[in-house]
């Protein structure tokens, strides 16, 4: 019999005038581990939210079929009356904690379901066990790292031991060895999980069936063997790839030097030790290295954000720094001007730049009201407007659809190929770079 | 040994009243000492910046404590005479008072610091008797004033690293009605989280707080102790 059932879903938000989810029809059997695939966009998210209730009680909008989950219609039942038989991981830990500490934290929603007190505590701790973080449990949540603060999202869901958890890009604010770890935790659950994710190597090594969406409309729904035959004939992109291979443009002249550089931040000790590297025109060149090892503070002195503390940097005409997840930090009021406030509100130059990335269409809208990818992809345009001579990208990556990351890659290829440096730091293996830079305490080290 | 949250900062707050009523020198560094101690004990050098604030402030009163006063009989330094400030000289006296003064300072810091660091704020408030959306209400700002700070900070860097520079009055206003914007959008994603976790349905349990051992009702007699040796012998 199965968990949960969707009939003819079709789903649209409010004021959208295409649907989110078209016409999709599927079951989820107990126990299955089920990979959710799709471009930005596709309408995964939606699929997830439709199936905890959320769609349409938290957002409203025109709905039409059915979604049964454990014998509750979603359409009756609230998203907190399925809590407990649902559970939810959303994309960003930093916005669903609540509490101050991790054990209240993972007590919230059982708190919520009016567990028996007497069980509450035992509860946590089982929990936060199964997902190796009881040693947490006492440490305040402000403080933890993204992949610490994912597994106690992680360790909230299964105290309420769901019979459906659904997993939304959980892995995509988290390095490799991070979402790892996450994705060992839920392969030892028993309970049917729902995962969506962009790193589809992992999801389809752990995966039963394959839930493929595009434009909303569910294109494949198959077991893994016959899934991965699916997207080698019409996704290629989304079958696991092997690391890239350092692309070997020769290196012209420096356009940035760094010469013995060491950095502290006030409170800690020395990240950066010592570091030599060069970034020349016309080269991509990938900083690599655990979370820790300085990556995105290389990257911002190598921007002119940050100081060192010692040695010298040199740097040879303008540098353009794009942070880690971009869309976050968008400041004006129309897609438009926000390309536009890096050349000093020259619309001509701010739409041009909008082409470039495919958002030329959305020049008059609010920023806010784009989809998440297409935020980065803002931001990336508000970056690169001003064509600096160093491109400094960090994590441009991540979140991002195997087929988005592709392009990427080509029209960063294309940016150093006109004469410029482009230095990108990425836990992403499978970026292509013309040379890889592993970073860490010791030394940099090319490989 | 590890307290409940009440008798915890019941113990902190009694300690930093004891310091502000105590004028002899031994007892208000010993005070500082224990204070120290504690916040020494957080794991992970969060402490740092608590400390490192609080002994930076105590050190430069004590520092200028005797420079700015006249006070005392027994000069032990004699400086130039500065204009506005008069005749720069330290007394004994001064420097005790400075000592002092320092110490008062520098034990309310710890104490905060501790408090800051060390109790379950969550728990204290929940075993006040505040209503239950009440307490939520506390957890969720003390947890998103820190996330406000890093939207800000983030803000700043994805302007100026397209090569804008953020200065001014003016400057920084432009990042007001983003901060609000995402701000906002962040409640919208709290909120749905929250009702995907069950909250809002009827009826609700609460964990229960932990019983208080021996060493609580230690803490809540050495509070009360702290706060009379305070203010008659200290």
């Amino acid at each position: 019999m199965a968990l949960a059932s969707v009939e003819r879903l079709t789903y649209s938000y409010p004021g959208a005038a295409v649907p989110a989810i078209d016409d999709v029809s599927l079951e989820l059997r107990p126990g299955e581990i089920v990979a959710l695939l799709g471009s930005s966009g596709a309408g995964k998210s939606t699929l997830l939210r439709a199936l905890a209730g959320l769609v349409p009680h938290f957002h409203g909008g025109r709905f039409s079929g059915r979604v049964v989950v454990a014998g509750h219609d979603t359409r009756s039942a609230r998203p907190a009356e399925l809590a407990g038989t649902v559970a939810t991981v959303f994309q960003d830990p930093e916005d669903q904690v609540v509490m101050g500490v991790v054990r209240n934290e993972v007590a919230f929603g059982l708190e919520n379901l009016a567990v028996s007190p007497l069980s509450i505590w035992p509860r946590v701790e089982e929990a936060l066990g199964s997902v190796g973080a009881l040693h947490l449990s006492e440490r305040r949540t402000v403080e933890l790292s993204g992949g610490e603060l994912q597994r106690v999202c992680l360790a909230s869901a299964l105290a309420l031991d769901p019979s459906l958890l659904l997993l939304d890009e959980p892995t995509s604010q988290l390095d490799p060895d991070g979402a790892e770890e996450f994705l060992a935790c839920v392969e030892r659950l028993g309970c049917a999980v729902v995962l969506s994710e962009q790193r589809t190597a992992r999801a389809l090594g752990l995966a039963h069936r394959v839930l493929f969406l595009e434009g909303g409309r569910l294109l494949c729904d198959a077991p893994v063997e016959q899934a991965f035959d699916w997207l080698g004939e019409h996704h290629p992109a989304y079958l696991p790839s092997p690391p890239a291979e350092p692309g070997g443009v020769e290196r012209a002249d420096a356009i940035w030097r760094a010469d013995g550089v060491g950095f502290s931040y006030r409170s800690g000790s020395p990240v950066l030790v010592g570091v030599d590297l060069e970034v020349g025109r016309g080269e991509v060149v990938a900083l690599q290295g655990p979370n820790g090892s300085g990556k995105t503070t290389l990257a911002k002195i190598a921007a002119g954000l940050f100081r060192p503390d010692e040695g010298s940097v040199w740097r040879s005409g303008s540098a353009g720094y794009l942070s880690q997840d971009p869309g976050r930090y968008l400041v004006r009021e129309q897609v438009v001007d926000e390309a536009a406030l890096a050349v000093g509100g020259d619309q001509a130059r701010a739409l041009q730049a909008l082409e470039r990335v495919g958002l030329g269409w959305a020049a008059e809208r609010h920023p806010r009201d784009l989809s998440s990818g297409e935020r980065e992809r803002l931001g990336l345009a508000a970056v690169a407007v001003a064509e600096p001579e160093l491109l400094i990208l960090d994590e441009p990556t991540r979140g991002i659809d195997p087929v988005r990351k592709a392009e990427i890659a080509d029209w960063l290829r294309a940016y150093a190929a006109a004469g410029r440096g482009v230095l990108v730091a990425t836990h992403d293996r499978t970026f292509p770079a013309d040379r890889r830079i592993a970073l860490g305490v010791e030394a940099l080290v090319g490989v | 040994m590890r307290l409940a949250p009440g008798p915890a900062a019941l113990l902190l707050a009694a300690a930093a009243v004891a310091a502000l009523l105590a004028d002899r020198v031994l007892p208000l560094a010993a005070l500082t000492g224990v204070l120290l101690a504690v916040c020494l004990r957080v794991p992970g050098g969060r402490y740092r910046p608590y400390v490192v604030a609080t002994a930076s402030s105590a050190t430069g009163v004590f520092l200028l404590w005797p420079l700015l006063q006249t006070t005392g009989l027994h000069v032990l330094w004699e400086g130039p005479v500065v204009p506005v400030l008069g005749l720069l000289d330290v007394t004994q006296e001064e420097l005790l008072l400075a000592t002092v003064y320092s110490l008062r300072l520098a034990a309310v810091g710890f104490a905060f610091a501790a408090y800051a660091l060390a109790v379950d704020h969550d728990r204290l408030v929940a075993a006040a008797g505040f209503a239950r959306r009440s307490a939520l209400a506390v957890a969720l700002a003390t947890r998103l004033v820190p996330t406000l700070e890093r939207d800000a900070a983030g803000l700043a860097e994805a302007v100026r690293g397209r090569g804008v520079e953020v200065a001014g009055v003016r400057g920084r206003a432009l990042l007001l009605s983003p901060l609000v914007a995402g701000s906002l959008e962040r409640a919208a994603n709290l909120a749905e989280a929250m009702e995907a976790r069950g909250y809002g349905r009827a009826g609700h349990s609460r964990a229960p707080g932990s019983r208080w051992s021996d060493w609580d009702r230690a803490a809540l007699g050495a509070a009360a102790l702290l706060v009379v040796a305070g203010a008659l012998w200290l």
